[in-house]
Order: C-alpha cells, then structure tokens, then sequence
C-alpha cells in the first residue's frame, strides 16, 4: 500500500484570511483541521499535476457538496474528495455570522509532497504563489432570503458573478435540484415550479406556451419578460403578439436555475415585465459525456448529447437535442433540433469570460381548436383538427458574451448578444367567419381564416452595470447603476390562406411591417441596510423606445376606386379615393419614455422569517402594428404592490432544509390583453386588476426534494367589475421528488433509484358568457435507476389518462361542421390536452462527475 | 411568525370567500326556439283565404302565402345603424346575439305557430334586429332554386280582376350587374336573400321563443296587379315574373316587399315555457 500525502493550497480564501474584517465584507473560511489522503495501491500515475475541488463550506465547518473540476485521474480524485471531507474549517464569517461561502481547493500531487500542506492553507501565502491555478476572483452574493434577518445563507462564486438580491416574497429563486425529476417537455415547463403559473398550448409541439401568471394571460410572453442567461427571449414587433417569447430553443436538461419575480419590483426588470419576468440560466452540472436516448407512445423520439469538461465550471458545456413525434390525434406531428454551448473562464484574477451560443431549428404541425358541439355531435373526435393546415416552424440563432469585473467593493458587468429569429405560425380560430366580401373585390364566399404570419428578427442587445459597495452606518450599502439597449431590426407579414386541403395559396394581406425598434434603459439600484433586521432595496428605471415603421401596406381598401384601374382583389392598394395614386407605404415614427419607480422592504425580527413589501411599476411596449406617426408612444402600464412573509431554515440538524412563503398581491393594468380569436392573438382591452394570495412550501432532505404551492386570484374590469376571461383563478402545484441508493450493490456498484411525480389543478377558469372551464387535474410522473453512470427511466406525462381540455373558450368560429348555415353565436371551443404519454429514456453517462 | 401566518391565513380566507362573489365575465348563453306564422292581427284563418284592401286599391283574395325561412340571426347592431353603414358585409362577425339555423317552408295564412325544425341559441346580449336568411343553401351561391315565396290568390280593382300566382327564387335570376365596374361586389347577391336588419329589441333568455310574425298582406302594398305578366290564358291566370331583367312594377313590388325590413316581418319575444 502506498501512501502519499497530498499537499494543499487553501487558493482564494487563505489570501484573504489575514484581513480584519469591515462592514460589509466577509472574511473567508479557515482551515482547522486537516486529513491526509490515501491513494490505494497500484493506482495509476496522476494525469496532472494537482486535483482541484471546488465545495461548500457550510456555517458548521464542513466541506459539502464537492465536486472535481479538474482531474487527475479517478483514483487521485477520490482521495482528495475523501480527504477533504474529514477537514474542519472556521466558517465563514459575514459581519460576524458565520455563512456559508463556495470556493476551492487545489491538491497537489506527489511531487510536492515535501510541502506542507498546512502551512500553505493557513497564511495563504507560499503556495498560492506557486499554484498552477491561481486564486479566482472572488465575491460574495445573498440568496434569496437574506432578507433584514441576520441569518444570511452566502457563498463564494468562483468566477465572480453576483447574483441579484431578492426582491421580496415573490422573487422565486427556483433550483431546479432534484426536481429535475418531474418530468417535463420543455424548459418552459420549469415555470410551473413557480406559484400561480399555467401554461396551456394552443398551437401545438414547437408553438410557444401561452403563459398565465396571477391572473395574468400572457399569452406568449407579451406581459412577461423572459431572458435566458441574460439575453432577451421577448420578440418586439412580432405579429403574433409584441413580446412573443419562444422558449423552445432552450434544451431543458441545461436549466440550472430560474429567477422568477412575479411582479415589476426590480429595476433591472425592462419592458413587457407586467406580470413580472422570468430568467432561465444555463448550466451544466453533470461532468462529462452524457448521452441519452428516448421513445415512446406516439413516435416520440429524443436523443440528447451533453458532454461538459470536467474541469470547468458549470457554465462550459455543450449540449445538442434532436426530437420529434408524430403526436397525438390529428395533426400534432412536430420535429426539432437545438444546439447550446456555453464557456466561462477567466481573463485575470479579477475578471472573468462567458460566451454562449445557441441554435435552434423547429417545425411543428397544429391541431388547433375544436368546437364542443361537434364533438358532441360527433362529427370530431377529441383530438381531430378542423384545420389540417395549422402549424408553423422556427429558428433562432443566437451569440452572446459578457464580461464581470470584481475587486473589492467594485463589481462591473458587460454584456452583448446578437441574436437571429425567425417564426412562422398558421392558426385558424375561427374557420369561415372573417373575409368580408369588399364592393372592390370579386365576389367571394368565405375563403377562409387561416392565418399565417411569419415573422425575421435581428437584435443587437448591449447592457452593462456598475455596482459599488460601501460601509455606513456600519452596515454594507450598495449602488448600482446599469444600463439596457436593444436595436431590433423585424419584418414581419400577416396572410389569409385560401382554404382546402394542401392549399398554400394566400388571398390577402392583413400587414406587411418593417421596423426598426430601439429600447434604452438606464436604473439604479440601492441596497440600503439599517440594521441587520431592516434593509430596502429598489430604485428607478426610465426606458426610452423609439419605433421607425415602414408599413408596406398601409392601405387596405379605397371606397371609390379607380374605374379604369380598378384595384380587385388585390390587398395593398395604390390609389386613394376616385382612383389617386399613392405609394402603398406609409412610414411612422414615434418614441415613448417610461419612469418606473420599485421598491422592496424586507424586514428580519425573527430567525428565518422575512417580512416583505414590495411596490413597483411594469410597462409593455406598443405593438409597432398600432404606431402612429408623431404620438407619443402609449405604454400599458402596471402598479402592482404586495406583502409577503418568508421563512427558511435548516432544521434536524441540518438535514431538513425547509422554505415556505406567503403573500397577498395586487396589480392594476391600464391596458390589458384580452384574447380575439379573429386575430388569433391578444389585442388591448381595457384596464384590469387583480388581488391575489399565494402559498408555496419546498423541503429538502437527503432522500427527497417536495415543493408544493397554490395560488388565487381574481382579476376584474376595473369598470364594469367582470371577471377577465381565460386566466385561471386557482392554481395548485405538487413537485416532488424521491431518490436513494439501494442498500445493495451491483457488482460492486451504487444502483440509486429516483422517482418524481408532478400534480397539477387548475379550478374552473372564468370564460366569455359566464361560463366557466373544466377543471385540468393532470399527474405526470417519472421513476428511473442508476448503475455506473447508465440510467433506465419511464416517465408518464398525464399518468392517469386523464382527458382534460387545455385551452377552453367562449368565441363564434365557423367551421362548417354543420352546414349550409354558419354558426355565429358563440360557442365553447376547446383544445385537447394531451393523453398518456409514456416516454423510456437510457442514458450513459461517461467521464464525469455530478 | 404565528401572528404573521395568521395574517396571511386570514387574507387568503378572505380571497377565497370571495371567490363566491365574483364570478362572471358578464352576460350568458342560453337556447332558443323558434316559431313563426300568420300575424295575429292579419285575421287570418287556417285553410281559409285571407282577403284584404292595399293601398293601390286592389282587393285581394289570397289563398297561398308561403315563405320558405332558412335561417333566423338576430344582432345588437341597431337597424338605423346598420343601413346607413356602406358596404355592410352580409354577415358580420362578432355581434350575433342569436341563431336559429335551420327552416323550412312557413304558411303566412295560418296563426297557428309553426316551429323552427332547430333550436337555437344564443346569448343575453341585447338584441336590436333580427335577419331572415331566405334560402336553404350557401347564401353565396348564384345557383340557388328553391322557391322563398308561393303566392297565389286573386285582385280586383274597378271591376278588372287579376287571378295571380308567383313563386320567387333568389338566385342567378336576382343577380344584378355592379353599378361601377370597379365595384363588382357592390351587389353581392347574399343582400339578395338576407332580410336585415328588422328591428326587434328583446334579450334572450334560457328556453325563450322567437315569435316571428308575418303579414301577407305586406307583400302586396306596393304591387300594382295591372302590370302582371298573362300566363295563360284558359284559366286566365296572371303571374309574377321571377327575374329581375324582366321585372315589371308588380314583380319588383313583390320581391322588394319579401325583403322589406318593415311591414311583412314582426318578432315578439315569448318568455320561457311558452
């Protein structure tokens, strides 16, 4: 048996050790004790030179959730690993209270065994001199909760990024952690881990989820600001609905984390931030090469690649998903492919590189909606379509990078993105209702109203902050100050299609737009600490958008047209009354200014409880369709307030790791959505609010990870008092997940088994007419095990068969189901959820480590 | 921490209690029925002719008046706004209050109420009007040939007497050319056979019924028999020609009293149970 002793760099947090501390800064963890690793006979000689571990220390001393960021070969990481388990350290100290602070270790290997580790770790000095990997930048962030309380949670983020503080008791930082798995489709089904969200999906595999939120519909993200590692997902002058946000493209086995804030209380929130915003960050935490495979009920086939350098961070991987399915029922067939990589490194010990770079590539066919009375008349079944024609495709293609300085009490941040989309959707809502015969045009019947849009966008986005630390009053205060800009180059058409089958023949044009679209922001932002119970954070956004639109069909129709050149059927017309020339287009340019003012007090008297308030207001851009030359952009605005209560806490001896939050809401928008189904998209309405309560619990233990939340809310006209149609005023969420190593092995193996079940209930959503939808009551579930890194997994999205409507609505359609006459009261139309789907999934994983 | 949790449970009790109070998006649907027949105050009596005066002097004995109704749509477009407005499409979307899709032939000479084949539906906005979809098909269509109006009877004026007989159709045969050739569609023929908008101000209800009420003696106030067209002459029969290229004043007279909005066409609305 050989024995080597391993030599030690405590790198980042013994150079900072020696330090008195002063307000506002934390003194890193200290090493105690130490314990010698032993590599096992006739282990092969290391890869290199050193093992670098990258852990927690806990407030309690101990080294926990350790990972190897950079090999030496598995005999050598698993001693170090082994090793540095058994070490002690003083916590780290913030003002006093020990945190918990995330850094890293470098073991050297034999050929510095002469040197004492000991000695390296405790001043700091000699050996990080020497370090193959010198000290990172380092610095140190709250977690959601750190609320006025003094029981901070902190750690210490190797590349020195700075997570924003939270907002109060609805900014949901949401750890996907071992609720990875529940099984979902898409990284837009990570919402759902956030209270009061329901997603529905009219359009099919590949069309974006129409999301609702507290009371909120908004539809594709046009009352709801989604961005994906900081780069913008909302489309501006997408015709299908300003703010249209597609999801799709994000490979959901990526999803580290997601920020969610329900409401407009952060200044770094931009436009369409209504009901609030959503940001995804992408990740990696499954070291290696991983590859996984599955099939199952209709067709659907998947194949994942993720591979991520073991010694890199999270934020280096790359990841290709390619899928498709021939869906269920009618029409549902869809395909896609996506691609993502990403890299952190570091280009000094204080500043440090990401670059990302997404694509994506989607085609999907739609069933749309049905209508009640024909399926109960028999002429449709449940999951047919009454327009085969329906579908669309899309592409995005997206590079982004940012730099992140940090030293002392100075943190700045600069990103940049380009990214390319395109989308095309047909829809049609109401079938044969909408093609009024013009006394221009030659006569026609109802040709019909499928529409099809398609939209190209390019966007240049630039933001950036500066963020300053300071101590008064004893306390650690902060400012920040940043900015936003988005340059948006869009086209974008809207068509009528003739109807029949396998016609691709448009016989109008409803909008041929091309805009140049521009969005400045600037905030501050202050984090102002009283005592170490009270801290208000918040401050002022002011966004200037401008819009430049080129209409190319600015004129429909003329009233007395030209005799001798009578315009028919034609769609964009060049004369005015009594046959006048004119161009068809017509350009408007206006601008908008939007003062957002947002605060958040939180208050901390009592050991993990949070009170929060928080007020603020949100705006949504105009639609450039609705641009008038020389006004004064108008903006739909939202004040929304809301107090909240939130707890947190380690509990049986720190196995139990609880969360709970409460909180009542309420917002008022002057210019709401509501859905026309002549457009097929959510037009302004008028003015809406909402009063609202939530609850939501999470408890982690070693063998589980349970979140549960509910959420009700009742959303009115502000003049007539009605309720708003379509958003669901009840919404509860079950998330849990169970996983353990069986006590036995397998040729000498670990076989953990995992398992995880979601359970969704929407109550009766509120629908044109007083009438009210059915309840969806949906189970999915998953269970999987695990050998030598190959993983079996079944999982059953809607478990129990259970036959739900999606989408339901109250709206006349056509669909000449029953003829000669066409329906024009309005009738319940519905969109099928889908059935049991059951899905198996092998994967192998190689070269890594969790 | 209790009392906090106290609050919330509170507020949220509160809410949910709510949710009791709240709790429509406004107005309903509910269904219909229909019927039509003779006016009540016509005196028309079953199987009996009905005998009347009209304002050109003509005595008439009508012993036939049927009228074939495809469709009932009622709208809360108010009639005066909906014929000033120009090229008012034959079927806007959007502001249907009701609908009964589907008729049959109707005895204008008989009061007892005759239903619609179908039920209707429809919903508790306020109805102002109401359409009368005289064909049985596509109201698009050029080709249509069922007959909407039978009529036959007998008028007298100064000791002449006209025996008359007509059945009208609205098909290629009411097609009229466009005033403008750069407005093709400015006679569309569904305007033909669409009767809109009669006025009728009534909110439906659940199991309500549509009384539609028509006055024979309405398609004959403006029609002067003298211009009929002989058909035969042993029996002497006289008839309505059933195009409009060829139409005389009795012809046209008859076809634009079928479509009137005012004077052949009344609705009531009968509560429930009725």
């Amino acid at each position: 048996m050989s024995r080597c002793r391993l030599v030690l760099w405590l790198v980042l947090v013994a150079a900072l050790a020696a330090r008195p501390a002063r307000a506002g800064e934390v003194l890193p963890p200290e090493v105690l004790t130490r314990a010698e690793a032993t590599v096992p006979p006739g282990a092969p000689p290391p890869t290199q030179d050193h093992v670098l571990l990258e852990f927690t220390v806990s407030e309690q001393g101990r080294a926990e959730d350790l990972v190897v960021l950079e090999s030496a070969g598995p005999a050598w990481d698993a001693a170090a690993k082994e090793a540095l388990a058994r070490w002690t350290f003083k916590p780290a100290l913030h003002e006093g209270v020990a945190v918990a602070a995330r850094t890293r270790l470098s073991f050297s290997m034999p050929a510095r065994r002469e040197v004492d580790a000991g000695v390296g770790a405790a001043d700091g000095g000699a050996g990080g001199a020497e370090a193959p990997h010198p000290p990172h930048a380092s610095e140190v962030f709250d977690d959601a909760l750190d609320g006025g309380h003094g029981e901070h949670v902190m750690s210490t983020v190797i590349t020195g990024r700075l997570e924003p503080k939270s907002r109060g008791a609805s900014d949901l930082r949401i750890e996907v952690g071992q609720l990875k798995l529940v099984p979902r489709q898409t990284a837009g089904d990570l919402l759902k881990l956030a209270p009061g969200i329901l997603l529905t999906n009219e359009g099919g595999d590949g069309h974006p989820e129409r999301i609702f939120l507290r009371g909120f519909d908004a539809r594709e993200g046009q009352d709801l600001e989604l961005t994906v590692d900081g780069v913008p997902v909302n489309d501006v002058g997408n015709l299908h609905g300003n703010g249209y946000a597609d999801l799709n493209f994000v490979i959901p086995e990526l999803v580290e984390q997601l920020r969610v804030i329900e409401g407009p209380f952060d200044p770094r929130q931009g436009n369409f931030a209504v009901a609030g915003s959503a940001a995804y960050e992408l990740g990696l935490k499954q070291r290696g090469l991983t590859v996984k495979g599955t099939y199952g009920s209709f067709d659907t086939q998947r194949v994942v690649l993720l591979w991520g350098p073991p010694a890199a961070s999270t934020r280096t991987f790359g990841g290709v998903s390619l899928q498709r399915t021939a869906g269920f029922g009618q029409n549902r067939a869809a395909q896609s492919a996506r691609a993502a990589a990403g890299y952190e490194g570091r280009l000094s010990e204080t500043t440090s590189l990401r670059v990302q770079a997404i694509g994506y590539a989607a085609g999907f066919r739609s069933a749309g909606v049905l209508r009640d009375d024909d399926l109960r008349a028999g002429r449709v079944g449940f999951f047919d379509s009454l327009d085969p024609r329906q579908g669309g495709d899309a592409t995005r293609a997206s590079l982004s990078g940012d730099l992140h300085y940090h030293l002392g009490g100075f943190t700045a941040h600069q990103q940049a993105a380009l990214v390319f989309r395109s989308s095309r959707i047909r829809e049609n809502f109401t079938g044969f209702l909408t093609d009024v015969q013009l006394a221009r045009q030659a006569p026609h019947g109802q040709r019909g109203d499928l529409i099809d849009r398609d939209s190209e966008a390019l966007t240049l986005v630039a933001s950036g902050y500066g963020r300053m630390r300071g101590a008064l009053l004893s306390r650690s205060q902060e400012l920040e100050l940043g900015y936003f800009a988005r340059y948006d180059v869009v086209t974008a058409q809207q068509q009528r299609l003739l109807a029949g089958p396998d016609v691709n023949t448009p016989y109008a044009k409803d909008a041929d737009l091309s805009s140049r679209l521009s969005d400045v922001g600037l905030y501050a932002d202050a984090n102002l600490s009283f005592t170490p119970w009270l801290t208000l954070r918040g401050g002022l956004r002011a966004d200037l958008l401008t819009f430049l639109v080129n209409d190319a069909c600015a004129v429909g129709d003329v009233r007395r047209p030209s005799a001798a050149n009578p315009p028919g059927d034609q769609s964009c017309l060049a004369q005015r009354d009594f046959g006048q020339y004119r161009e068809p287009t017509e350009r408007a340019s206006a601008f908008g200014v939007a003062v957002m003012p947002r605060a958040t007090l939180l208050v901390g008297p009592f050991k993990g409880v949070t009170l929060t308030g928080s007020v603020g207001d949100g705006v949504r851009s105009v639609d450039p369709q609705f641009v008038t030359e020389n006004r004064e952009t108008p903006f739909a605005s939202i004040r929304a307030w809301e107090g909240g209560v939130v707890y947190a806490a380690k509990l049986l001896d720190e196995t139990l790791d609880v969360s709970a939050r409460g909180v009542v809401f309420g917002t008022r928008v002057d210019k709401d959505l509501v859905f026309n189904e002549q457009e097929g998209r959510n037009l302004i309405g008028g003015s809406t609010s909402r009063l609202g309560g939530l609850v939501q619990a999470r408890a982690r233990g070693g063998f589980f990870d349970v979140q549960g939340h509910g959420t009700f809310v009742r959303s009115q006209f502000d003049d007539t008092g009605l309720l708003v149609p379509y958003v669901p005023d009840l919404v509860l969420r079950l998330d849990a997940a169970l996983f353990k190593a069986l006590p036995w092995r397998l040729f000498d193996a670990a076989v953990e088994v995992r398992a995880g079940v979601g359970v969704t209930y929407v109550g009766r959503r509120a629908l044109p007419f007083g009438e009210r939808s059915d309840v969806i009551f949906v189970t999915d579930a998953n269970v999987e095990a695990s050998w030598r890194g190959v993983t079996l997994g079944l999982s059953a999205l809607n478990l129990f068969d259970t036959r739900y409507r999606l989408s339901e609505f109250n709206f006349a359609s056509d669909f000449r189901t029953a003829p000669p006459f066409p329906t024009l009261v309005p009738v319940r139309h519905f969109t099928a959820g889908a059935p049991r789907t059951v899905l198996l999934t092998l994967a192998f994983s190689l070269g890594g480590a969790p | 921490m209790k009392r906090a949790a106290h609050v919330m449970l509170g507020v949220l009790g509160a809410l949910l209690a709510c949710a009791g109070c709240v709790d429509t998006t406004g107005n309903r649907l509910v269904g219909i029925r229909a019927q039509a027949s003779a006016a009540p105050d016509v005196g028309a009596v079953a199987g009996q002719p009905l005998r009347f005066s009209t304002p050109r002097g003509f005595d008439v004995t009508l012993t036939t008046a049927r009228v074939y109704i495809g469709a009932l749509y009622f709208s809360t477009v108010a009639p005066t706004t909906a014929s000033g407005a120009q090229e008012a499409p034959c079927v806007a979307p959007g502001i249907t209050t009701g609908e009964v899709r589907g008729g049959q032939v109707f005895d204008a000479l008989d009061p007892t109420p005759q239903p619609f084949p179908v039920d209707g539906v429809g919903s508790d906005l306020p109805t102002r009007s109401a359409a009368l979809w005289l064909t049985a098909g596509d109201v698009n269509a050029d080709d249509e040939r069922t007959v909407v109006l039978q009529v036959a009877g007998e008028a007298s004026r100064g000791g002449f007497s006209w025996p008359f007989e007509g059945a009208l159709r609205i098909g290629s045969n009411r097609v009229t050319p466009p005033r403008n050739p750069a407005l093709p569609s400015s006679n569309p023929i569904c305007e033909q056979r669409i009767v809109s908008p009669v006025a009728f101000e009534a909110t439906f209800s659940e199991g309500a019924v549509v009384w539609l009420q028509v006055d024979a003696r309405a398609f004959f106030s403006a029609v002067n028999f003298a211009t009929l067209e002989q058909g035969s002459m042993d029996p002497v029969r006289y008839r309505f020609r059933d195009e409009t290229a060829t139409a005389e004043q009795a012809d046209t007279s008859l076809f634009n009293a079928l479509r009137a909005t005012a004077g052949p066409y009344r609705f009531e609305l009968l509560p429930s149970g009725t």
